[in-house]
């Protein structure tokens, strides 16, 4: 009954998630390529997404090396949803790999 | 086989009817970089591994190719087939039957940063080696773990999931489903619902996650899951554990890999080496034997210790090996793995 009971509220606690945080929330600047940034952001930036990159991704496998920007795109949409990478780790997952 | 409508259906099933039309109505805050187009990609793994269990030796060829058809800025269409040999020694020639899957071919809608909506067939999510370290390019043992059977393969139905900063330094990642019975060639699943929910320390690499899962057919048994996996960030070791309870039986596995990259000697040619060391013991449940063999799971208690050795040539591409012995009420055998595993990712249209 317990176990039934954590089913439950695991399916109830995806419809609040999916109520509660499905409002519009403010765009990350981090990732948006729409403003200039100065040269040490753009390091800061390359740091931040090897970072992302190597914590998120090397979870399961080495790394792999860069794919041409397209291919890049579709892999880190596929692997948005098979790892479950938040919104930010793939932005920023996704610039520092099409660099 | 009869099947009984359950309270539980009913509400999982309004509950996703519910979270659809949330997800729709207010997925206008999810979208992928506009700077970078998508293409259509086909990607996959390759292998070939022999094995010797027990004395009996076994060549089984693996070919799973992966289909991504983005479309939009927030859909995705993928799907992953398995070939698979398990090709029998007899009389020195090595034959048999070539089994083929569809793991999962699923529409997968980002509707915001918190949900995607997928429907199709999906694997099933409990804990983490189905979902992401299934493929031979990925595993780093050859071997599955003995409690793999318990609550994973595929379903057929509809899921939300998701991943998402809950508060500064951790990841919140959620997955709850529901599937159908189905009976139809290559695309068979139960009628089961359940849930993963897992939190995800980045500054520490550290996960650690819950599975919940209650089968609304037949003896209408429930299964639970932990898993764990931590990657510390002062050494390339990967430490990796699940448990699993069912009406099948029960067991954990426990894995550590660690990565020669760092060594001061040889770095050149040990840095693609990888040492893995794995232990795990599994504990029958209460069902008829008929039912281990019809999900794999061993009809005795058992208890095995792996060692491997891996090696990558290069990206996508490494030689795998591994020695393990096992220890049940029936008796002890060796079990010998060693094979190659690729994975490859070819573009559908123009790739830059």
């Amino acid at each position: 009954m317990r176990i039934k009971s954590m089913i439950i509220l695991c399916f109830l606690a995806a419809a609040m998630t999916g109520a509660v945080f499905a409002l519009p929330g403010p765009s990350k600047a981090k990732g948006n390529n729409s403003h200039p940034a100065s040269r040490a952001d753009e390091n800061d930036l390359r740091i931040e997404g090897e970072q992302r990159f190597r914590t998120n991704c090397g979870r399961c496998h080495w790394a792999p090396h860069k794919f041409p920007p397209r291919m890049m795109a579709t892999i880190i949409r596929h692997m948005r949803v098979r790892a479950t990478l938040t919104d930010e780790d793939m932005r920023i997952i996704l610039r520092y790999m099409t660099e | 086989m009869r099947i009984v409508s359950h309270p539980l259906s009913y509400v999982s099933s309004a509950t996703l009817v519910l979270s659809f039309w949330l997800a729709l109505c207010y997925g206008a805050s999810a979208q992928q970089d506009d700077s970078v187009k998508v293409v259509p990609i086909l990607s996959g793994t390759a292998g070939f591994i022999t094995s010797i269990d027990a004395g009996h030796a076994e060549l089984s060829p693996v070919f799973d190719p992966v289909l991504l058809l983005p479309f939009g800025d927030r859909w995705l269409v993928e799907s992953r087939a398995e070939f698979t040999g398990d090709f029998q020694g007899n009389n020195g020639r090595f034959g048999g039957p070539v089994e083929k899957e569809i793991d999962y071919l699923q529409l997968d809608y980002i509707a915001n940063r918190y949900v995607t909506v997928t429907a199709g067939r999906f694997l099933t999510p409990f804990g983490i080696y189905n979902e992401r370290l299934y493929p031979v390019w990925i595993r780093n043992l050859q071997t599955t773990p003995l409690i793999f059977p318990i609550g994973t393969g595929s379903s057929d139905g509809a899921m939300l999931r998701g991943g998402f900063e809950a508060h500064a330094g951790l990841d919140v990642n959620y997955a709850a489903y529901f599937s159908m019975l189905s009976t139809v060639n290559k695309l068979g699943s139960d009628r089961l619902a359940g849930g993963r929910f897992g939190l995800f320390l980045p500054g520490q690499r550290l996960e650690f996650g819950v599975s919940v899962q209650h089968l609304l057919q037949e003896n209408h048994s429930n299964a639970l899951g932990f898993h764990c996996e931590w990657q510390p960030r002062s050494a390339p070791v990967d430490l990796r554990a699940e448990y699993a309870h069912s009406a099948l039986g029960s067991g954990y596995w426990a894995e550590s890999a660690y990565r020669l990259s760092d060594l001061p000697v040889w770095n050149g040619i040990l840095r693609g080496a990888q040492i893995v060391a794995r232990m795990q013991q599994f504990f029958t449940g209460d069902t008829p034997d008929d039912s281990t063999a019809e999900y794999g799971v061993p009809d005795s208690n058992a208890k095995q210790a792996e060692l491997g050795l891996n090696y990558f040539l290069k990206d996508g591409l490494k030689v795998t090996s591994s020695y393990g012995r096992q220890f049940t009420s029936q008796g002890n055998a060796n079990i010998w793995t060693m094979g190659i595993a690729y994975r490859f990712a070819v573009p559908l249209g123009r790739p830059q």
